[in-house]
């Protein structure tokens, strides 16, 4: 087939039109970038007015996943799967946190945090931090100051070691040892063996719950706080 | 079948445009404000390191809403049409490659993306198909601008024919 051929002549204007898009994209780009860390920044920063609720020691279960217990022994159990960075399980918290802290500090059933980390590098070092925070009695709120600075951006950077550190911190968490902890990533090992044990217990994705040992499914398309506790209470 | 080209050409040509932008800027405008979003849904193809994939994954947007203008309102059609032509190889390429990997994501072109549950599999493998057939098309439509860019309503129009 023949070409069409160009209009001669217009050379100026092409390359003034061609450096006009790249500069859109550049800028699109820029601001993009901008907003990102702006916006990560102001969730950590907004982490200050937290408060550190009592510690509540927490056992690590070796023959379940080595997932984080709460209150181990009680009839009622519920297993909850997790990916620190999985959007959804922001969700999920955002929508049941306080009600499942509820069932723990009020010893109303055995609850078993099992913290994965599919998603990453990021995932790993903030389930590590989880881990070095349930040493101190702190999972539950530490566990809640992460999904409220979740970035929306998987691995963006942004949960680094020192940023790790700066959330306990924000929250209350200071001793040595929860930094050394965090910073060593003395914690990896738990930190795999709950990844591993995911197809042992059929777990494909995150969040995944189970009550007394059976998969929790919603009918409800939105974290339906009714319907979950209805559930439990049910079990 | 010259001749029948010589004829339709110019509204060919228009056609071409239109679809192309129009996918091209619809696709980039679902997906502009969401930087974070596309940024994931890049990372998620698993096909190169995390920050370069982001960096993509913002780029990307800007750069399908540009060409797709550029084709609708007819400037630079050429070389847009050069463009996304690659672009759709690259997407092709892409989903084919997820696709022989056995993952199973939501290819994230309209906004969206990530990875799927296993209870979706085969509705995911059906995307994909279509997925590459669309795309396939669509960089038909570019191959066909690259030789023929200029038509009915273009701000850039054709050198007067040589022919006499």
């Amino acid at each position: 087939m023949a070409k069409q051929q160009v209009k001669s002549g217009d050379n100026v204007t092409r390359w003034i039109v061609i450096a006009m898009v790249l500069l859109v994209v550049a800028t699109g780009v820029f601001f993009s970038m901008l907003s990102q860390k702006n916006e990560e920044n102001a969730s950590l920063a907004a982490l200050g007015g937290m408060k550190l609720k009592p510690a509540i020691t927490s056992t690590v279960d070796p023959d379940n996943g080595s997932a984080i217990v709460f209150n181990a022994g009680l009839p009622k159990v519920i297993d909850i799967w997790e990916d620190p960075q999985c959007p959804v399980c922001k969700n999920f918290e955002d929508a049941f946190g306080d009600y499942i802290d509820s069932l723990v500090r009020e010893k109303k059933a055995t609850v078993r945090f099992h913290v994965l980390s599919f998603l990453g590098d990021e995932s790993i070092r903030a389930a590590n931090a989880s881990f070095c925070a349930a040493d101190e009695g702190q999972y539950l709120d530490f566990h809640h100051a992460l999904y409220a600075v979740q970035s929306p951006l998987e691995n963006s950077g942004f949960w680094s070691t020192e940023t790790l550190i700066a959330i306990g911190e924000k929250i209350g968490i200071n001793s040595e040892k929860f930094t050394k902890c965090v910073k060593d990533g003395a914690k990896v090992d738990v930190v795999k063996a709950n990844y591993d044990s995911m197809s042992k217990f059929g777990v494909q994705g995150t969040p995944t719950v189970f009550i007394n040992g059976k998969l929790w499914e919603r009918t409800n398309p939105n974290f339906d706080l009714g319907e979950f506790s209805a559930a439990v209470e049910a079990g | 079948m010259r001749k029948l080209n010589e004829r339709f050409q110019p509204v060919v040509t228009l056609l071409a445009r239109l679809i192309l932008g129009g996918v091209l800027l619809v696709a980039g405008g679902l997906k502009v404000f969401k930087p974070a979003e596309s940024a994931n849904a890049v990372a998620a193809y698993k096909l190169m390191p995390t920050e370069l994939a982001h960096l993509i994954g913002y780029a990307l947007p800007w750069l399908e809403v540009a060409i797709g203008l550029l084709l609708i309102t007819g400037l630079l059609v050429r070389p847009a049409a050069v463009l996304s032509g690659l672009i759709m190889i690259v997407f092709i390429g892409a989903i084919a490659s997820v696709w022989a990997r056995g993952m199973l994501i939501d290819c994230g072109c309209f906004g969206g993306g990530g990875e799927i549950d296993p209870s979706l599999a085969s509705e995911v493998r059906m995307n994909y198909f279509i997925e590459i057939m669309r795309d396939l098309g669509l960089a038909l439509a570019a191959l066909y601008l690259y030789f023929f860019p200029y038509g009915k309503l273009s701000i850039e129009k054709a050198a007067p024919s040589t022919k006499e």
